[in-house]
């Protein structure tokens, strides 16, 4: 369990682990709904995680308003670039 | 089989093994899944996962940790709450797909009446038993028409209580009612074989009612579980299915120094070992020795492997607070030997497998060694503190069964003595002398309804003495029982040390004036006593009795039965070839006059030919 929330280079790569990206793959930019394995498995660890890591309650109502990669990241309080 | 241990060292599985790393579970779980699916020799089966709930983290995670032992699980899932409906109207997905196991996956959301306020005692008995009407109902067809074994979730405990802590002692109390329930469940797995519980009452109090139960699971995706608690419980399952499937560990090799006692018995010597009560770490030691020692009377087989001299290792067990006696013991190896030599040498003297060994040794240096010699061998990560051993095996649920029978009280006996056997070989000029002196007695039937759970058990994990390595399901095992088609034999063992339990199983499926072998197995704990012989002789009676001119024999080879290769050979058989499907099939006329096989066992029992109706209330219409 992390004590300290992950900033958003971390989140990025558990982003490329659930969608099972080669790391380093992600940068952000890249739109949900092209997202192959961006699908209601990924969604619930991304909650999950979200919660787990960086202690930030997330809902599927939020998600939904959720374009882009980025978009996650600022729900799961990880927009900073550096810890 | 080393090979795909191998694999299972691959770092990213790292996540399944204690402790638990869940956020690398749920992350990488498409790479854990990917790896594992590498294994080789994966028994395939198939589970209906029937849900009060969303079941879509179940099977995921439910998947990732049946692959790690070695099962590759199909899945049927029931919609979103139809857990009943759909065997109920026997929905025609759920019956095609025939599952082996059926898992109903429900929780205290799924009591369909709880007590009302101040209902008097004799109305809540009444709401029990009305809603054990209802699961038994569900049960009883899922036995009855599907023929699957059962893995019922018990209840766990509704996370918000309105009467607070009077929810627990009045009987209208939710709490209670839960308990009173969960009561009656366990009552039914007593009385019924097939059917097993997922204690998620004890799994929501180790994960915590905090973790287990989260708002924003349930109400956005109805998840009875949050992600986290699901893995767990999904370990707990696998576990469940891998005693179903006799994959569960039978022996745990036990260093000594610092694992057993505290200090080093050869530098400090017996007086000064800590363990007793009058020290806390020795309290610690002598808290293992117990958890070793209630093992040990379940069945599990214990054996030392220490790097010390033999005399001083012994001396150990002398001390006065020492649970563990050096009779426990059914191999013991201390020596300054390499720890992956003797742990083979153990294996090859208890007639086991590496793959059913359990090292525990608080070396970390050890533990790598026997790890990376012996991928086969499983070496949890114990740490050096004593106090966590009993926690890591249990977490590991290495030993896990789905049943006990007295076979398994007695194995442990019957592994000590088996040292006694050994031992009296010496003195005979041949073999034959040997054999005698052990006064076989040997009882051989047709199956009886006591014997089913462990004929059933002995079907699902014997590998090396086993021609065709068939499993059947229990369901399969009743049926072929009550079948005037088969010939199924079973076959006990006793000799003058003791009884060696059910050790032979065989069936044959009759066909005009021929019976085809489909399973014919033996413990290994048996080898070269000829109780193989005696087996055969009971089979050419039988075949005798019913007119049955032709024996075919059938041997498919695996990667642990190669010992047999030659066994329908050594019988007399005559090679038909092999068949497309790799199997090979042997002849044998059955004569009209026939010498036995067996020269040291004495029969005590004769075959009985015609099957015996089953004293319970669950035949099976259909063979899975």
């Amino acid at each position: 369990m992390h004590t300290i929330p992950m900033n958003r280079d971390e989140f990025l790569l558990e982003m490329d682990e659930i969608l099972d990206l080669p790391a380093g793959t992600l940068r952000g930019h890249e739109r949900l709904e092209e997202l192959q394995n961006w699908d209601s498995t990924s969604l619930i660890t991304f909650i999950a995680l979200a919660e787990s890591n960086n202690g930030v309650s997330v809902s599927p109502g939020q998600i939904v308003t959720c374009t882009t990669v980025a978009d996650l990241l600022r729900l799961a309080n990880a927009e900073s670039s550096s810890s | 089989m080393a090979s795909e241990e191998t694999t299972l060292q691959s770092e990213v599985l790292k996540a399944l093994r204690y402790p638990i790393v869940v956020s690398d579970i749920l992350r990488q779980r498409k790479a854990i899944k990917r790896e594992l699916l590498k294994q080789a020799n994966l028994v395939p089966t198939r589970i209906a996962i029937l849900g009060g709930s969303t079941t879509t983290e179940v099977k995921s995670m439910l998947e990732l940790f049946l692959l790690a032992q070695g099962i590759e699980p199909t899945f049927y899932e029931s919609g979103y709450n139809r857990y009943s409906e759909d065997v109920e109207f026997e929905n025609p997905d759920l019956w095609n797909f025939k599952p082996i196991i059926v898992f109903i996956h429900t929780t205290w959301h799924h009591v369909s009446e709880f007590p009302e306020l101040l209902e008097a005692d004799g109305e809540v008995e009444n709401r029990v038993r009305r809603e054990m009407a209802r699961f038994e109902s569900l049960w009883e067809k899922i036995h009855t028409k599907l023929g699957a074994l059962i893995i019922q979730n018990n209840f766990d405990l509704p996370h918000l209580r309105p009467l607070g802590n009077l929810e627990a002692s009045e009987s209208f109390g939710r709490v209670n009612f839960v308990l009173r329930l969960n009561s009656e469940f366990a009552k039914y797995a007593r009385t019924h074989s097939r059917f097993l519980i997922n204690d998620i009452l004890y799994l929501s109090a180790q994960v915590g009612q905090g973790v287990w139960f989260r708002n924003n699971y349930w109400y956005n995706f109805h998840m009875a579980l949050s992600p986290i608690a699901t893995v767990y419980m999904a370990h707990n399952v696998a576990a469940i299915v891998k005693s179903v499937y006799g994959k569960s560990k039978k022996c745990l090799v036990l260093d000594l120094d610092n694992t057993l006692w505290g200090g080093v018995i050869g530098d400090d010597g017996v007086q000064n070992l800590i363990l007793g009560r009058d020290h806390p770490v020795g309290e610690a030691f002598l808290d293992f020795q117990r958890y070793v020692k209630s093992l040990q009377r379940r069945g599990v087989i214990l054996a030392v492997c220490s790097k010390n001299d033999a005399e001083n290792a012994k001396e150990g067990f002398s001390h006065p607070d020492s649970v563990l006696k050096l009779e426990d013991f059914s191999a013991f190896k201390a020596n300054w030997d390499p720890k992956p030599e003797n742990i083979r040498a153990i294996a090859a003297e208890l007639n086991i497998g590496l793959d059913s060994i359990v090292f525990v040794d608080d070396n970390p240096a050890e533990r790598d060694f026997v790890a990376e010699q012996l991928p086969e061998v499983a070496v949890p990560n114990v740490g050096a503190d004593v106090s966590a051993f009993a926690e890591v095996l249990e977490h590991e649920r290495y030993f896990e069964v789905d049943k006990l029978v007295q076979d398994d009280l007695n194995r442990s006996a019957y592994y000590s003595s088996n040292a006694e056997r050994s031992a009296g070989q010496g003195k005979f000029s041949n073999y034959g002398e040997f054999l005698a002196s052990l006064e076989m007695t040997a009882e051989i039937g047709s199956f009886l309804p006591v014997y089913l759970e462990r004929i059933t058990q002995l079907i699902n994990k014997t590998n090396q003495f086993n021609l065709t390595t068939r499993r059947y399901t229990s369901a399969e095992v009743v049926a072929i029982a009550q079948d005037q088609g088969f010939i199924a034999l079973y076959g006990r063992l006793a000799d003058k040390f003791g009884d060696n339990g059910l050790v032979s199983v065989l069936i044959g499926e009759v066909s005009d004036q021929t019976v085809q072998l489909d399973l014919w197995l033996m413990s290994c704990r048996v080898l070269k006593r000829e109780m193989e012989f005696a087996m055969f002789d009971a089979l050419v009676e039988q075949c005798q009795a019913r007119g049955i001119r032709k024996i075919v024999g059938v041997y498919i080879p695996s990667k642990k039965n190669n010992m047999v290769a030659a066994h329908y050979a050594s019988l007399g058989f005559t090679s038909m070839g092999g068949a497309s499907d790799g199997r090979e099939l042997w002849s044998y006329d059955v004569p009209a006059s026939y010498s036995p096989r067996k020269r040291y066992i004495r029969r005590t029992a004769d075959g009985l030919v015609v099957p015996l109706p089953i004293a319970d209330n669950e035949s099976v219409s259909s063979r899975a």
